[in-house]
């Protein structure tokens, strides 16, 4: 991220710089000045200056995605896999709308992205001309900041500011809606920006850390609850120092985990509604919850007023919004997490009891791979064990990106992570159709890295057109699509709780997924049966180039344990 | 099957309360501060807005709850979040004074 002196010395050079440019190089150029590489877009009339120029800017590869979305989530991806800020640019019109899920995600999701749309001109803006949307306004409640560009001369401080405050403090989605005269029009002038002044303090104050110190040490049954932020917040490796100092037990959220290596000692597993059963009784009997960058989402805690009932709460976030705003904070720790967890130093918890209790059901509840279950029992192929096997055999050494559905919950239980930034899943949002584009987004930006995408024949329908992208750019994807026929989470609801009322959740006509990726040129096979499982991962984790591995897997397989919703974590449901 | 828990329906609970915002003068401050507002969950009964002698506006909102979970300091968090709000705080009410 750009600090607020770097910051200072690129306005000295902005200002310095008074050749004659049009406001779409001055963009493209003011963009490539923040280390930016790779642009994920899609050209359309608004945006042609833009385009018209881009070629001059040898710095910047732009990847043409087919789907203004398909842009939006690989830039996402990019930015997940990297750490860096991602960048989408779209037309005006349907091509800035079809970005709205994406800015959304990102701000779900607290994913620094600079998204950059054509506009209409001045003088059109606000007349319902010809793929005028106001964009500004759709995306008012989904961006961190955004901006309009009225000037050329505003655009190098713009697009700084724009980048230093997408990556600052809690990250989020920026918004640049660049008419198309702005982006014409040809400037000597520029002009000074002004810094970003809220710049958050380091660490929390020295006297709430002593009181968090304090109530660690008097707690009995004290359990770390760990979320996104830890990623977000650089904090992985301090967050370890710390619980291998107290040795206190650990939940995360979906998006935390990979925060602690699966098979860490203290580490109990996800909470929540798909949570597993250690970690959700934990919550429920602790009485210190030590909160670190996790946000009480009502998918992690259930009921709210039945969450971790008799716990006292401490809770460390960058963004002090998120103080009481759910549950009330008995000590807060605002400012940079990982400052926080290096300070935090109550010694080892004196919480032997608890530790053996939580460590006991660990064991009790973990998952058997080996017993035949589900529809191995008649020889086809069980999803969990599949992605259990995947994961153990890249050993951690891969990206995992996912759609959003029961494999994605699969995913959050089966597979092995000791990096957070190593799943990359849309927690907040929940976007369908997230996997494909993220993956490819991903790989790009870790191109040493193997990155798998784990999607469902649902969600990957729903940006199955980027297969042709893979293509393009040869990007060496590993795809592993569960086909369930159906879509499988609405499927599993409408059985549990909805007697069994099926509406609109058959696909039992999908295409053909493999001939379907054949046609867009990528290697593609199926199985169907459990002792295919082996050569169909050595075949997937072989290929060179990108790949689609179609699994044909049991419809009426569930997700468990499920928390119903509206309801305590402690009433899961299972098998 | 399993019994769903009915969502509550909320009733406002007729909180209400005064806030003073501090914005400067960018286009797009005005309507992010007033839809935050809105979207967090208030209604307004009154607004007004004046030009400070420093070129920002002092934004002063009277506002009620739509009957979910209300905390003012929260949605004063909320709103300081939101890059060109310099500020955002409740404004108690004043003691009626006498004359003499």
């Amino acid at each position: 991220m750009t600090t607020a002196t770097q910051f200072e010395h690129q306005q000295t050079k902005i200002l310095a710089n008074r050749e004659p440019k049009s406001g779409a190089l001055l963009l493209l150029e003011s963009i490539a000045a923040q280390g930016v590489d790779t642009i994920f877009g899609y050209p359309g009339g608004a945006i042609m200056p833009v385009y018209d120029v881009l070629p001059k800017v040898g710095s910047l590869r732009h990847i043409l995605c087919r789907h203004e979305q398909g842009c939006g989530m690989a830039a996402i991806g990019y930015a997940r896999a990297t750490g860096k800020t991602g960048t989408a640019f779209a037309t005006s019109g349907p091509g800035a709308t079809n970005l709205v899920t994406a800015i959304a995600d990102a701000y779900l999701d607290s994913v620094p992205v600079v998204f950059v749309t054509g506009q209409v001109t001045s003088d059109l803006m606000g007349t319902d001309a010809f793929q005028e949307v106001d964009i500004f306004g759709i995306t008012l409640p989904i961006v961190k900041h955004s901006y309009i560009a009225r000037d050329p001369a505003d655009i190098p401080g713009m697009v700084a500011e724009a980048y230093f405050i997408a990556a600052e403090g809690r990250p989020g989605p920026v918004l640049i809606d660049l008419p198309k005269d702005v982006a014409n029009a040809l400037t000597t002038e520029r002009h000074k920006w002004r810094p970003y002044p809220k710049v958050k303090p380091e660490m929390g104050q020295s006297d709430y850390i002593s009181k968090a110190e304090d109530l660690i040490k008097d707690s009995k049954k004290p359990l770390f609850y760990i979320g996104g932020g830890i990623a977000q917040g650089d904090g992985v490796k301090e967050l370890r120092d710390l619980v291998n100092r107290t040795q206190i037990p650990v939940v995360s959220t979906l998006k935390g985990l990979g925060s602690l290596p699966t098979d860490h000692p203290q580490f109990l597993g996800m909470l929540g509604m798909h949570g597993l059963k250690a970690a959700n009784y934990a919550v429920q009997e602790c009485d210190l919850l030590i909160v670190a960058g996790a946000r009480f989402d009502d998918r992690a805690t259930g009921k709210l007023d039945t969450f971790a009932p008799n716990a006292k709460v401490i809770h460390m976030d960058i963004d002090i919004a998120e103080i009481n705003k759910l549950r009330k904070t008995d000590v807060f720790l605002d400012g940079s997490l990982k400052k926080n967890l290096e300070a935090l130093n109550p010694g080892e918890a004196k919480c032997e009891d608890w530790r053996r209790l939580c460590f006991s059901r660990r064991e009790e509840y973990e998952w058997d791979y080996k017993s035949p279950i589900g529809n191995m029992k008649t020889g086809g192929v069980y999803a969990p064990k599949l992605l259990h096997d995947l994961s153990r055999r890249v050993e951690g050494s891969a990206i995992i990106t996912c759609d959003v559905g029961q494999h994605q919950m699969w995913v959050a239980q089966h597979c092995y992570f000791d990096n957070p930034k190593d799943h990359i899943t849309s927690g907040g949002l929940g976007t369908m159709g997230f996997g494909l584009p993220a993956g490819l987004g991903a790989k790009l930006g870790a191109p040493n890295r193997t990155v798998i995408t784990v999607s469902g024949d649902g969600s990957i329908m729903m940006n199955i057109q980027e297969l042709a992208t893979l293509f393009r750019y040869d990007i060496p994807l590993k795809i592993v699509l569960l086909d369930n026929s159906a879509l499988g989470m609405v499927r599993q609801w409408q059985e549990v709780f909805f007697e069994k009322n099926y509406s609109e959740v058959n696909l039992d006509d999908n295409p053909d997924f493999a001939m379907v990726a054949k046609a867009f040129q990528i290697e593609a096979f199926t199985i169907t049966k459990g002792d295919e499982v082996d050569d169909g991962i050595e075949r997937l984790l072989s290929a060179t180039g990108p790949i689609l591995m179609h699994v044909k897997i049991d419809t009426y397989e569930n997700v468990w344990p499920l928390v119903p919703p509206g309801r305590s974590n402690a009433d899961m449901m299972e098998r | 099957m399993v019994e769903l828990q009915r969502n509550k329906t909320f009733e406002p609970s007729g909180v209400q309360g005064k806030l003073k915002i501090v914005l400067h003068d960018v286009s797009g401050t005005l309507i992010r501060a007033l839809g935050t507002i809105e979207r967090r969950g208030y209604d307004y009964r009154d607004v007004h807005c004046t030009q400070r002698v420093d070129g920002d506006f002092d934004l002063l909102v009277h506002i009620e709850d739509t009957g979910g979970p209300s905390n003012l300091d929260t949605l004063c968090k909320q709103l300081e979040r939101l890059y060109n709000v310099v500020s955002a705080e409740k404004v108690g009410r004043r003691k009626h004074a006498e004359r003499a």
